[in-house]
């Protein structure tokens, strides 16, 4: 496997009977960089990431993580190994404060570090201030908002110090001005912890402002990988998913950024 | 294992299915483990009791009784008291099932004591011949009531508009939300089938046993290896659970002794749930 | 509670203090009663840490207070003494939960509550039928200590408190250490624990073998205080029916629930049983849904949304 490459998905499929909710999808990640995954729903996005996170047992397929082959691997392995994930909807650790929640993923995310409590609770407020919870940190995850929510989950996955993270539809429920904040706030957290991303949305002015790459999917399938440019351009993209009208509005958005 | 074993497990197994199935619905499809069923089938005993006491009434009609009593019984404590809890979780429904049956079974051994009851029938006594078994006609009529009402329960969830009401709320709570079905109704009428099944097993159960507030425990604890084995939710699967623990009780008592019978189908029953959770017949469903 | 950890700890030891000596103004009758609510404050502790922390309800947990018994009187009919009995017991019980715990933990909800229940019910059909090794359905007898009554009431009274204390000591250091942090998570959301690195199996088996310790020694030590028991007596389903009560009544998932609703749920019954005999189990079914209806958080957890919403009300700032 070449260096810089962190991640390689191979072959990837997952059959419920006869649905195949992912039909050999295969791209690789490279240090550093933001994938963007779309495809409309039920394309199979969260099931890749159930997949590579061990969540999914696989139909075929092979999971390569740091060169090293996962896909056998149990979550909590994976886990501690630096490959994360948020989830589409939120999973916060309920009955807990935010503070708690990211000490939880400070405590548990990585081996071979200070897991002890008291460095533990040190990292988790640093994540706490990088992400700007910092006022909410003795809330109860039922008492914030939705965007909060986000942040915290955000701030949690980050506590584990990862080396990629899959950040499952982020954005979904955030008005626009929350997507901006939250766009900035995962570009600076990229460059600072120099993590690796697949970014999951749906949102296209998000996801093409962002990403270095796109890969996307449809019907479980991938039916193209590229720059941004080259995605927004290609005809089966176009047609299978953007539809014509939106394609130009497209084309005029990632012209600007 | 001799004809006249086979026989006396079938007839045996063929009243637990019965019994079982009700619990199965209930667990199954509402959600709901009802340590309050043992107590629901005594009760279906002690009102064949009293008709056949007062009115010289059979149980074998006396049973449209009890499960008509005991499904208005169980709308009351499902609409009434588990419903409004259901939030709380397995501990909450857990120890309200188990105070209803306390306060139940405390009913029971005031109106009628602890002594074991019977219940006298003229033709108790009369068997005939299979082969080289003799056939209890009352074990085997009740044999045959039980495989009649399976058979209705099964027509009800499949043909009426209630019965696959229920199922689909089984299968999809929110599907069933979406196209109007009303979800709680349908638990609760899950839930007092389940009653009246366990009734209607308590007259069944009076016609051929003596019967007292000693059961109350030891039902629950069939019921549950019996819901296991065939699968959650499932009739047919709790029919056959229900025949297995009769074959094993049997065979059970032949080999090792009466005294092992309980630990049999415990263990039969942590097995199950530790190599098959879902019971011997697979994914819930229904037939 | 208050929110001064100091005052919290001078109130303790003072209680405790309490405790020790209260023997002497009590009669016989007495010290045993509040014996018997301090074993049950621990095996409360143990259904908690499981229950209330974890999520996981094992309605069967009694079968290692049974398994605690047995040992013990088994070990000490072969001239072990007590003190070694019970290490045994405990091994005993621990050993019992890991084996069964592996398997069993996998299941969710509802089935790991039911399979206890099953175990349970196994392990009392196989000490009622080894009647060679067990005494079976007649029960076992073990060593009658040669002193007066009284000074032996109230050594097992201060055992009983002793591991009362630990038992509550060791859960309030579990809960704020890693592994209370990895517990609490299961319960909250386990899927996303595993996610978060966060071995749940190894949290699950570790939880319920800590229970089976502390629920095991308990019943070490009802045997040696009994001198006498029966299968049906310590493999009692009521045992985790009132265990559970308790636990509702105190408020689970707080460290000193389980003794509050031990000393509420024990003094009730005392004071009630004499007056409603005839009626007690109704009356303990009509209680037990009325504190569901009224009180479904418990005392403690009653008692802290009242200091909330009061601390709301009043302006002042809420500290949790």
């Amino acid at each position: 496997m070449k260096d810089n490459i962190i991640l390689k998905i191979e072959s990837l499929s997952k059959y419920f009977g006869a649905l195949k909710a992912v039909d050999d999808v295969s791209f690789e990640v490279k240090k550093g960089e933001i994938v963007g995954l779309i495809g409309p729903n039920g394309a199979g996005k969260t099931t890749v990431t159930n997949l590579v996170n061990g969540t999914y047992s696989k139909t075929t397929g092979k999971v390569f993580f740091k060169g090293s082959d996962v896909s056998d691997l149990k979550p909590y392995q994976i886990a501690r190994m630096g490959l994360t994930r948020t989830y589409q909807v939120v999973k916060p650790l309920v009955g807990m404060t935010v503070e708690e929640n990211v000490l939880v993923g400070s405590l548990f995310g990585r081996k071979n570090r200070d897991n002890d409590m008291k460095n533990a609770i040190k990292r988790a407020k640093e994540i706490i201030k990088l992400v700007g919870l910092k006022k909410k940190k003795d809330s109860l995850v039922s008492d914030i908002t939705l965007p909060d929510l986000k942040k915290m989950e955000f701030a949690r996955v980050l506590a584990m110090e990862p080396e990629v993270v899959f950040l499952d539809e982020v954005m979904a429920g955030l008005n626009p001005t929350e997507v901006e904040e939250a766009s900035n706030l995962v570009k600076r957290v990229r460059k600072e912890k120099e993590l690796s991303i697949v970014y999951i949305e749906h949102i296209m002015k998000a996801v093409m402002g962002i990403s270095d790459r796109i890969v996307v999917l449809h019907h479980g399938k991938k039916i193209v990988e590229g720059t941004p440019q080259k995605v927004i351009n290609d005809q089966a993209v176009i047609e299978a998913y953007l539809g014509k009208r939106y394609a130009k509005g497209i084309k005029e958005v990632s012209n600007e950024g | 294992m001799g004809l006249q074993m086979l026989v006396n497990a079938i007839l045996l197994g063929g009243l637990y299915a019965l019994m079982g199935i009700g619990f199965s619905l209930q667990w199954g499809i509402s959600g709901i483990i009802n340590l309050s069923y043992g107590a629901m089938v005594m009760l279906g005993s002690y009102i064949s009791l009293e008709f056949f006491n007062l009115f010289h009434i059979d149980p074998f009609i006396s049973m449209i009784m009890s499960g008509a009593i005991l499904f208005v019984l169980g709308a009351i404590i499902y609409r009434g008291l588990l419903q409004p809890f259901l939030k709380g979780g397995i501990v909450f429904t857990l120890i309200l099932t188990f105070a209803v049956r306390l306060i139940m079974e405390n009913i029971i051994l005031k109106a009628w004591s602890a002594d074991y009851r019977t219940i006298r029938l003229s033709y108790a006594g009369s068997n005939f011949q299979f082969v080289d078994a003799y056939v209890p006609l009352i074990k085997f009529l009740s044999f045959i009531v039980a495989g009649i009402l399976i058979y209705l329960t099964y027509l009800f969830m499949m043909k009426t508009k209630t019965g696959k009401g229920i199922q689909a709320v089984a299968l999809d709570k929110e599907g069933a939300m979406a196209v109007g079905i009303n979800v709680e109704k349908m638990y609760m009428i899950n839930f007092a089938l389940g009653t009246a099944l366990a009734g209607i097993t308590g007259s069944l159960w009076a016609s051929i046993y003596s019967f007292s507030p000693h059961l109350i425990g030891i039902i629950v604890g069939k019921v549950f290896i019996i819901a296991i084995l065939g699968g959650l939710g499932n009739i047919w699967g709790a029919a056959a659970g229900g025949l297995l623990l009769g074959f094993a009780e049997v065979a059970g008592a032949s080999f090792l002794g009466s005294q092992w019978q309980e630990a049999i189908g415990m263990v039969i029953m942590v097995g199950v749930l530790l190599f098959r959770p879902h019971g011997l017949m697979g994914k819930k469903f229904f037939g | 509670m208050l929110n001064n950890k100091k005052i919290n700890i001078f109130l303790l030891i003072i209680a405790l203090g309490l405790f020790i000596f209260l023997p002497r103004f009590l009669s016989g009758y007495w010290v045993r009663v509040i014996t018997t609510i301090f074993m049950y404050a621990v095996i409360a502790q143990g259904m908690n840490l499981m229950s209330g922390y974890m999520g996981y309800l094992p309605f069967g947990n009694a079968m290692f207070f049974g398994i605690g018994a047995y040992v013990t009187a088994i070990a000490m009919s072969k001239g072990l003494p007590f003190l070694l009995a019970v290490p045994l017991a405990a091994i005993t019980a621990i050993l019992f939960s890991i084996i069964l715990g592996l398997p069993v933990l996998r299941l969710r909800g509802h089935y790991f509550a039911i399979a206890t229940i099953g175990m349970s019910g196994a392990i009392l059909s196989v000490v009622q039928n080894a009647t060679e090794v067990t005494g079976g359905a007649m029960g076992t007898t073990l060593p009658i200590i040669d002193k007066a009554p009284g000074v032996v009431y109230y050594y097992f009274y201060l055992a009983m408190l002793a591991l009362m204390v630990i038992t509550t000591l060791s859960l309030y250091f579990i809960i704020k250490s890693k592994l209370g942090f990895g517990i609490r998570s299961i319960k909250a959301n386990e899927d996303a624990a595993n996610s978060m690195g966060i071995n749940t199996t190894y949290h699950k088996v570790i939880a319920w073998a800590v229970s089976a310790l502390f629920t095991s020694i308990a019943g070490a030590l009802y045997a040696y205080w009994m001198s006498f028991i029966g299968p049906d007596e310590v493999f009692d389903v009521m045992i985790a029916v009132n265990t559970i009560v308790i636990m509702l009544i105190g408020g689970a998932g707080s460290i000193l629930g389980p003794i509050i609703g031990a000393f509420i749920v024990e003094l009730f019954a005392e004071v009630a049983w004499s007056a409603f005999l005839e009626y007690h189990l109704a009356v303990l079914g009509i209680i037990i849904i009325v504190i569901v209806i009224f009180i479904p958080k418990g005392m403690v957890g009653s008692i802290s949304d009242f200091t909330k919403k009061r601390k709301l009300r009043t302006g002042k700032k809420v500290t949790v």
